[in-house]
């Protein structure tokens, strides 16, 4: 039945977050954490992990909150509002669901609960030079020689490399054909010869870093899953993982309607409001249009995945709220430029944090362009 | 959350829907004579008499306003109830006739009890039909720059004035009409709603020629004395009257379920064409990655527009405070028609502009969409209208605004 509420609990968390984002992650810290060296902040991480974000989707026996999606997508939604950068979507939500989807006992006890507390960073490495999400765009090769991977190839774009202790390291060991995907992932610790990491400068959202992997040799102790099978575990937890991201990115984007609508409320121009300009208010009224949309695709992909719904829908709707997130961030931001006028590229402002974050979030996990083919596909073939 | 229209039904759901489906069998039968017609102009007299006839015994049940009290001439049904209710009618595909029933939230919010129990069971049963006449020559957009006159003469009014773009085929029983009560008041304090019979003297009507075949017609009040009793609201509260009206015009109540985007088969007719049509080269467009894309858009535009339905939908039969919603849907609606009307040229070409009956694609339908689309985007206050609305409600405007009253049940 149509319900489209938050419950209690809900308002109770989602009011937190937003207490803890305004208290803990003021515009200034943002900056500061974006100017910093590993645009990483430890204590603002400490922090996190004291009210337990990082174990929000982890199952309680791992030391979990083992909270539905639309729980985890309020928080996301807050960290999105405030411009919050933190690993936590790449090991809190990827890569630890691909562990404990796929990971044996052992990597699941062993990683779970350190991710959950948040001493330990697991960064996905998925995507490479000819960028792309599906599994035809990894190169990356694993060689099996005797009982041990040689691993090499290069992992570009990949957020928070830097602040990592580990890697879910997506690599081909076969090629893609009828019977598989051919890719296997890895779950690899950073002390691992042959692993070189490095920052890959420009104007991006969060620090992207380029992962060069020369004859890295991994034992089958760190596969996680089926060998030839990864994308096949990986391919629903990319949807969980995008759900979330869309949520993230709906809070940037009331961000720009809050910031728009109060700037153009007291800033005064020919003697009066600028928001009482036409021209102005269509702005605005743009950007709430666009908010509206990803919000109500996002919250109906996260309620899918909740409600159980078939893999194949939620695939679509989630595609669908990408789509949506990726094009309404990127032009909520435009907008709210055209409003501010001047200041909004002064960096004090800070306006240009989520202009860059709605751009690099743009193409992450599936650019509209991917999505658009990933829909038609479940649609028509 | 849960978006789900198609939900697990309860016991009493699935009790009410079989009595719901039984009652249609023997009562929602088009009979085999009649032409089902391509659009509300084209429906013969005989038909339009029988889905009159249909709708007030479903009055009669309560099930033409479903959700409103009993008291009232509604069914006094749950939300649930009514869904189940909603999409066993909408299986039957009985042709619309145009009855705008929304002077009866007006009058639920502003009427005196005698108006109500008088008028609203008449709205409610289908015992009546109404066509609203807001707007005028030179009006527009102005809603409130209307010149239609009511000149109090003791207890009646004398109406004098010109409305336009009003009702459609066939006949109405009365006529939802704003009027200036009070020429010298300020604007938005000088109006007056009326209620007014069709049939009294001096009033007649004579038909306009717009690109869809709806029907519309001008109405002539020449010296039409209307009694006190028709009187809405109060002498100079017309306005306020006349905006809750508008309000759920606008789309407040929303919408469920299929169709909510309102786009009549357009989105289906479009994905059948792209799957069976093949180009120049004899080529499938739906391998098309051009085609493939435009199709995409079209589903994801229609879905924003039926989850922002679906989302005034659940605001507000959960009394929740609107603001901007209403104008956002229809605001939404509008443009997702002409941005419809643009997919179906690029994917169709000149296809999407034949109502022939050998070469059209899903007969006609593009080409009605065409038409549909631009006329669409008028009525209720065009897109301009509504966004100007949207940024009162916003509170960036010098005015600032509350969504008009809308209570029901």
């Amino acid at each position: 039945m149509v319900d489209l509420g938050l419950t209690d609990a809900q308002e109770m968390l989602r009011n937190n977050a937003h207490r803890f984002v305004q208290d803990k992650c003021t515009r200034e810290v943002v900056r500061e954490i974006d100017e910093s060296e590993r645009g990483f902040s430890e204590s603002l991480w400490k922090d996190i992990s004291e009210i337990g974000w990082p174990s929000i989707v982890i199952d309680e026996q791992y030391g979990g909150m083992g909270s539905s999606l639309t729980d985890a997508g309020l928080l996301f939604e807050e960290m999105g509002w405030a411009c919050m950068p933190s690993p936590l979507h790449s090991s809190s939500v990827l890569s630890a669901l691909v562990l404990q989807q796929a990971g044996t006992a052992d990597q699941r006890q062993h990683y779970l609960p350190l991710i959950a507390d948040g001493n330990r960073i697991v960064a996905f490495a998925f995507s490479e030079p000819g960028y792309g999400w599906g599994p035809e765009s990894i190169h990356t090769q694993a060689n099996k020689v005797g009982d041990k991977y040689v691993v090499s190839g290069t992992k570009l774009f990949v957020p928070d490399a830097e602040s990592a202790d580990s890697y879910l390291l997506v690599a081909r060991t076969r090629a893609t054909d009828v019977s598989g995907s051919g890719l296997t992932l890895f779950i690899v610790d950073k002390e691992v010869p042959g692993i070189h990491v490095k920052e890959v400068s420009g104007w991006t959202g969060d620090k992207l870093y380029e992962i060069a992997i020369e004859d890295a040799i991994l034992t089958e102790a760190q596969v996680v899953g089926e060998v030839n099978r990864g994308y096949e575990v990986l391919e629903p937890i990319l949807d969980r993982g995008t759900a979330l991201l869309c949520a993230y990115m709906l809070g940037g984007l009331q961000q720009m309607a809050d910031m728009s609508v109060t700037y153009s409320q007291n800033r005064i121009a020919f003697g009066v409001p600028i928001s009482t300009f036409q021209r102005v208010q269509d702005m605005i009224i743009n950007i709430v249009n666009d908010l509206e949309a990803v919000r109500w695709t996002t919250y109906e992909a996260l309620s899918m995945i909740d409600n159980g719904a078939r893999e194949q829908d939620i695939a679509e709707a989630v595609s669908m709220a990408k789509i949506v997130a990726s094009e309404g961030f990127t032009r909520g931001t435009e907008n709210a430029h055209y409003v501010h006028g001047g200041v909004s590229v002064d960096m004090k402002y800070g306006l240009y944090l989520y202009t860059k974050k709605s751009r690099t979030l743009f193409s992450y996990l599936g650019d509209p362009a991917y999505h658009k083919k990933r829909v038609a596909s479940l649609m028509f073939d | 959350m849960d978006f789900s229209t198609e939900i697990t039904y309860s016991a009493e759901q699935e009790k009410f829907r079989q009595e719901v489906s039984v009652w249609l069998s023997e009562n929602a039968q088009i009979p085999a004579e009649f032409k089902i017609p391509r659009e509300t102009g084209d429906m013969s007299h005989e038909l339009y008499n029988w889905v009159r006839e249909y709708r007030k015994k479903l009055g009669a049940k309560g099930w033409l306003a479903p959700l409103w009290p009993s008291e009232y001439g509604g069914g006094g049904l749950s939300v649930d109830m009514a869904q189940v209710l909603e999409e066993e009618l909408s299986k039957r595909k009985i042709p619309a006739i145009y009855d705008n029933r929304l002077a009866a939230p007006a009058m639920m919010v502003w009427g005196t009890e005698e108006q109500k129990q008088r008028f609203l069971p008449l709205i409610n049963k289908g015992d009546v039909i109404t066509w609203q006449a807001f707007t005028e020559p030179e009006v527009g957009s102005d809603a409130a720059s209307i010149t239609t006159s009511a000149v109090r003469d003791g207890d009646d009014f004398i109406i004098n004035g010109t409305k336009v773009y009003i009702g459609g085929p066939f006949s109405a029983d009365y006529i939802w009409t704003t009027a200036v009560t009070d020429q010298t008041s300020p604007r938005h304090r000088n109006l007056g709603a009326f209620y007014v019979p069709a049939d009294l003297p001096g009033i007649s009507f004579s038909d306009m020629e717009l690109i869809v075949n709806v029907g519309k017609r001008f109405v002539y009040y020449d010296n039409v004395r209307v009694p006190g009793e028709y009187l809405v609201g109060g002498e100079n509260q017309g306005w306020q009257v006349a905006q809750t009206s508008l309000e759920i015009e606008h789309g407040a109540g929303g919408s469920i379920g299929e169709g909510a985007s309102r786009d009549g088969g357009v989105v289906a007719a479009l994905f059948d064409y792209a799957q069976t049509a093949v180009d120049g080269a004899g080529n499938p467009l739906i391998e098309d990655p051009r085609i493939r894309d435009l199709l995409v858009e079209a589903r994801i535009e229609t879905h924003i527009v039926e989850l922002i339905a679906l989302r005034n939908y659940w605001m507000f039969n959960n009394q929740k405070r609107m603001t901007f919603h209403g104008s956002q849907n229809s605001l939404l609606r509008k443009l997702l028609a002409m941005k419809l009307g643009n997919i179906v040229l690029e994917v169709a070409g000149p296809y999407a502009m034949l109502n022939d009956s050998n070469w059209a694609p899903s007969r006609g339908v593009f080409e009605s969409h065409q038409r549909q689309a631009i006329t669409a985007h008028h009525p209720g206050g065009s897109s301009e209208i509504q966004k100007l609305i949207m940024a009162r409600r916003l509170g960036l405007s010098r005015s600032k605004e509350e969504a008009a009253p809308t209570k029901v049940a």
